[in-house]
């Protein structure tokens, strides 16, 4: 277990790095420091839990990374593209080529069924995509017999399934997720994650996700804790127990 | 509660703008009708008493239905020799004689070319002297006198006439005379309503308008302190049979009532559209509650479980729809203002011109648009309360309560309303109703109960309709294209709604389009098998009567074959009065072809007559029977029916025929409405022989540019020409329908996409570009757009095509549908979609991501 804070990084083999990262909301007495100077990596091919209490800053760390969010000091890149300096079509396309995101909940648009919305993406761009790789994304997460129905017709945990296809079905450099399995019971989501980790594992896709169970981040490579806006601990491959030890012991 | 509701509505301010924007389109344009009808009420009444102000009484043939629609108004009718005997009483202190001809003398601009108003008529007046007792104010030079006019400023701008200046005059017997323009007038204080007139001292205009000897009214002034009611006493006695005297406030009474007439028929129908256009936004505020409710029935719901009760949640809805109501009275009142100002500019660019005056809003007009806008409001705002407080507050919670309607309730309910609509609309079609009136308001009606009916329905189809439209536009414009198509087919209810107000407003133009093409059409063929003649003299626009004296030299020309007059005139069999037509029966029939049906015409003669074959049978009258017909002169007269005809549209639905020498004999001054004059050998109207006799009738006109010469197909181009002028000022009016029908689609575009600003978010989250959105909302609008224009076009088509097979064929006998004008309504219909999805694509657009991934 390691308890140094990591060092700036500049990864050779990063999918998306933040520099500096800073967010402040509002100014003078009022201003809420979301983030304070983060450095972080994501290596390619590797699952990264991210960790902390309410309010230290995870998710406003994944919006800006993926391009939904600016920040108001520092950088981050995906690949060797610094997200700043994009404008809004950039950004669009960018969201839409190299990223993916996974919300907590209401993921999919209600008047396409699951394949349209997996397809989404691709379909915006005016893009070809492979339907046997589209096709294979689908019945991994085991949805093949479910592709005609709408989001309405799908049980929580479908949509979710749905929501981390269509992420991956694009085959983008990074995948973000905001507690992506945080309104699921704990079976459906031990699904959904083996899922993520095997797309890690076999596809060598990224994945970065936000939580708040320990079990849901022993799936990962690796967990980073967050607290008031800093990176403060880094965890290889966590285990529950690892977790929670990790956990007290920043609370204390 | 209270401070619920006043939360309720700030939280709302946004969306209660737009319900606000559909009640004031709504009630401005009534109160805008009430307005401007009643400032010009009030101006016209002014105006009578300025002019008759300084007449205590007036001398004036006694009115008769027989004379009235023509000659008695438009030509000098009784001899002036009783004016010196009147101006002789010691209680008169003036008698002055006068002239009021309509459409016999006009001005000739620097191009030889007659200045005449785009609608009103043109007067020839006689100038009494002092303006006291003139109607008129001198307002730049002198009176005129001897061979010198006033004119109104309005002629003289558009003529570019100058005091002291010579001005080419075309008078009544077909000559031009030079007349110096010795001063500039005005009609009372307000302006002539864009007529124009030309005043001349009293015998150079009795000799311009070729009525020497005649006048049609001496306006008298007493003497010392007499009363008006006392010289009538007075010179009441003195007075020949026909003649009348009459004190200033009758005059000054009928007047005002001539005028409220027409002011109350213009008014009417500007409150007819009014309302229609009232009925359109009805729908648009129904949407608007149903939607602003539908979307806070989550909230309601909540509100209902910690302990609401239904009817406080419907107090609620109902007390923000009255608060909505009374300021969109207050701003539809004012808007009003707008909306008449408009009109007035409108109709100011036909040519009419409306009297100055201040805009005036009465009493009645306030009380009444109150009660409309609340009632308006609080009905539309009615239904969604109801089903709102309906809702279970547990299901409103968890699924914001949408619940749809099953289909076979909305058939239910949509017949209920549709089924008696058709009926009602059917027997007013058919004449059921009797009076003109019942079946007007049959025909209202009906035609509401079946837009409300098909509006229900349309709830049934519009989600397949929609999406088959959006069918195209996905296979062109891929994913945005599949967005576009299933968001406007995912609420049928919403699209339905939205589409109505469209869909009315144009299946009423296009019920007008087909019904004007049909009028034209038929027409047109009527006029083209009726017209037996090469060339058509009249006086355009209107057609006004002129003198005859044209007729003489044109049967001199060697290339004139025949040449027939024809004229309008009345008499009365009976006590009941007839419009009747006459022409110069040996000439007549190589002229106009009204259909022989048994007789002769050339044998009419001044002791016969032609009569419409079916007034003979319902008359009971045949071949060889007699008439008798009393005429304006007081004469009765008996003719033998020589001839029966079957074609009554040719001579202007006229079931009496008479030869033109009768007509002369009995109407003070002979005139013609038309004279038609057939070519020796003028078979082609192209060919040089032709052009050759026309202009010979040309040279002949020359002296009278009033008067047109045209061959056959330009007379009845020019007939549809003012056909086609009437459709559209209809369908101008109209229009107004599909500016609050625009406003309907914005409205519903900007609470749809506010209720999807989570899904907008999400769109944008997964790479969607500002323009992709963009184009998915106006393409989604088109959609919705086009599902009303298309169902108000095959609504327009019905409804035409209806009421045009209800028209008896003698008028109509079959239906014109212009497809070409039908289309580019739809692509209107479908443009009005693009650019009513501006304001909420922009605004879509405009979203922040993440913020509107956070919104509930
Ligand atoms: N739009 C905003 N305006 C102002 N402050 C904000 C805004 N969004 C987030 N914050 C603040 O920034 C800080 C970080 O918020 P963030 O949502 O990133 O936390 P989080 O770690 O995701 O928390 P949770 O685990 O509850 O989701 C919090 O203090 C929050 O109040
Ligand atoms: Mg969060």
């Amino acid at each position: 277990m390691t308890t140094v804070p990591p060092a700036p990084v500049v990864m050779d083999n990063a999918a998306a790095y933040a520099v500096n990262a800073s967010k402040v909301y509002g100014a003078g007495d009022t201003a809420v420091h979301a983030l304070r100077d983060v450095n972080v990596g994501f290596e390619r091919g590797r699952f990264t839990a991210i960790m902390g209490p309410s309010g230290s800053g995870k998710s406003t760390l994944m919006h800006c990374m993926a391009g939904l969010d600016r920040l108001t000091g520092g950088e981050t890149y995906i690949g060797d593209t610094a997200v700043s300096t994009l404008n809004d079509k950039q950004l669009t396309e960018l969201r839409r080529e190299k990223v993916g995101f996974i919300f907590q909940a209401f993921n999919l648009i209600p008047t396409l069924n699951a394949r349209e919305n997996i397809t989404l993406p691709m379909d915006l761009g005016g893009r070809d995509y492979d339907n046997a790789w589209v096709d294979e994304v689908i019945s991994t997460v085991g949805l093949a017999d479910r592709v005609t129905h709408r989001p309405n017709e799908l049980s929580g945990g479908q949509q979710q399934r749905v929501a981390v296809a269509r992420a991956l079905a694009s085959r983008p450099a990074i995948v973000f997720g905001d507690e992506p399995t945080g309104n699921l019971d704990s079976r459906t989501s031990a699904d959904i994650l083996s899922f993520m980790r095997q797309a890690v594992d076999d596809l060598g896709q990224t994945i970065v996700m936000v939580t708040h169970d320990a079990v849901s981040a022993s799936y990962a490579h690796r967990a980073l804790f967050l607290a008031d806006g800093r990176m403060v601990q880094e965890l290889a491959d966590p285990t529950p127990d690892k977790v929670y030890d990790t956990i007290l012991n920043l609370e204390s | 509660m209270l401070k619920l509701i006043v939360r309720g509505i700030v939280a709302n301010l946004g969306r209660l703008i737009l319900t606000l924007i559909a009640v004031v389109l709504g009630v401005s344009a009534v109160s805008g009708s009430f307005i401007l009808a009643d400032s010009l009420r009030s101006v016209f009444n002014q105006i009578s008493e300025d002019a008759l102000a300084g007449i205590d009484a007036q001398v004036r043939p006694i009115p008769s239905d027989i004379a009235s629609a023509f000659g008695g108004g438009g030509l000098p009718t009784f001899d002036e020799s009783i004016v010196d005997e009147l101006e002789a009483l010691p209680e008169v202190d003036r008698a002055a004689g006068q002239v009021s001809a309509i459409e016999r003398v006009y001005t000739v601009d620097a191009e030889g070319e007659i200045v005449r108003p785009a609608g009103p008529p043109v007067f020839a007046n006689s100038w009494s002297g002092d303006s006291e007792v003139s109607a008129f104010t001198l307002v730049d030079g002198t009176p005129p006198s001897g061979q010198q006019i006033a004119i109104d400023q309005g002629q003289a701008q558009k003529g570019g006439f100058s005091i002291g200046e010579m001005v080419d005059v075309s008078l009544a017997n077909g000559t031009i005379e030079q007349f110096e323009l010795s001063g500039l007038i005005d009609f009372g204080e307000g302006g002539t309503g864009g007529a124009y007139f030309i005043l001349m001292d009293l015998p150079t205009i009795q000799r311009a308008t070729e009525t020497t000897g005649l006048i049609n009214s001496i306006d008298l002034a007493a003497a010392g302190d007499l009363s008006g009611d006392d010289l009538v006493d007075t010179v009441s006695p003195l007075l020949p049979d026909g003649l009348e005297a009459v004190p200033q406030d009758v005059l000054i009474e009928e007047n005002q009532e001539s005028f409220g007439q027409v002011i109350d028929i213009f008014g009417n129908i500007l409150l007819g559209f009014a309302f229609v256009i009232l009925f359109v936004s009805i729908f648009i505020i129904y949407n608007t509650f149903a939607i602003l409710v539908g979307q806070r029935t989550r909230q309601l719901g909540l509100l209902r479980s910690i302990g609401a009760s239904a009817n406080q949640i419907r107090f609620m809805v109902l007390i923000e729809a009255v608060l909505i109501g009374l300021l969109a009275s207050l701003i539809g009142l004012l808007g009003g203002i707008g909306v008449a100002s408009l009109l007035k500019w409108v109709f100011s660019q036909g040519g009419n011109q409306f009297p100055e005056g201040p805009l005036e809003i009465q009493p009645r007009t306030i009380a009444v648009v109150f009660a409309v806008g609340l009632f308006v409001t609080v009905a539309s705002a009615l239904i969604p309360a109801f089903r709102a407080a309906k809702v279970a507050p547990l299901e409103a919670v968890r699924d914001g309560g949408r619940k749809e309607r099953s289909a076979s309730f909305r058939v239910v309910t949509g017949s209920i309303v549709l089924v008696p609509g058709l009926i009602l609309f059917g027997l007013a079609l058919a004449g059921s109703f009797e009076s003109t009136r019942n079946t007007f308001v049959g025909l209202g009606v009906g035609g509401a109960l079946i837009f409300i009916g098909v509006s229900m329905l349309s709830a049934l189809f519009a989600g397949v309709v929609a999406s088959g439209l959006g069918l195209p536009v996905q296979s062109i414009k891929g994913i945005t294209g599949r967005l576009a198509r299933d968001n406007a087919s995912r609420n049928p209810q919403r699209t339905s709604a939205t589409a109505t107000a469209l869909m009315i407003g144009l299946a009423l133009i296009t019920g007008v389009a087909i019904l004007t093409a049909s009028v034209i059409r038929n027409f047109d063929e009527i006029l083209e098998d009726a017209i037996g003649s090469d060339l058509v003299l009249y006086q355009p626009p209107q057609g006004q009567p002129f003198s005859p004296a044209l007729i003489e030299p044109l049967k001199a020309l060697d290339e004139v074959e025949t040449v027939s007059g024809y004229a309008a005139f009345r008499g009365a069999i009976d006590d009941d009065v007839f419009d009747l037509r006459a022409w110069d029966s040996d000439t007549g029939a190589s002229v106009i072809n009204m259909g022989l049906t048994d007789g002769t015409l050339e044998s009419l003669g001044t002791d016969g007559i032609a009569v419409f074959d079916e007034t003979a049978t319902e008359r009971g009258l045949s071949l060889g029977d007699s008439v008798t017909f009393e005429f304006e002169d007081g004469a009765f007269e008996d003719f033998e029916i020589r001839a029966l005809y079957d074609n009554s549209q040719v001579v202007d639905g006229v079931s009496w025929l008479f030869d033109r020498a009768v007509a002369s004999e009995h109407v003070a001054t002979d005139t013609v409405l038309w004279i038609g004059v057939s070519l020796v050998g003028g078979d082609d109207p192209e060919s040089a022989a032709f052009a050759d006799a026309q202009a010979k009738v040309e040279a002949i006109v020359k002296d009278q540019p009033q008067i047109e010469v045209q061959n056959n197909s330009e007379f009845r181009q020019a007939q549809i020409d003012q056909l086609n002028q009437i459709q559209i000022l209809i369908i101008g009016l109209l229009a107004m329908c599909i500016v609050v029908a625009f406003f309907g689609i914005v409205n519903t575009m900007v609470l749809s996409i506010l209720e999807r600003t989570r899904e907008i978010g999400l769109l944008r989250a997964v790479g969607t570009t500002r323009s992709q959105l963009r184009t998915a909302i106006r393409w989604e609008a088109v959609i919705v757009s086009l599902f009303g224009s298309l169902l108000g076009v095959i609504m327009g088509i019905g409804l035409g095509w209806a009421t045009v097979t209800a028209i008896p064929d003698s008028f109509l006998s079959f239906v014109a549908i212009p497809w070409g004008q039908i289309a580019i309504y739809l692509v209107i219909g479908a443009l009005i979609g693009v650019v009513a999805a501006l304001f909420p694509g922009a605004r879509a657009a405009r979203l922040n991501v993440l913020d509107a991934i956070a919104h509930e």
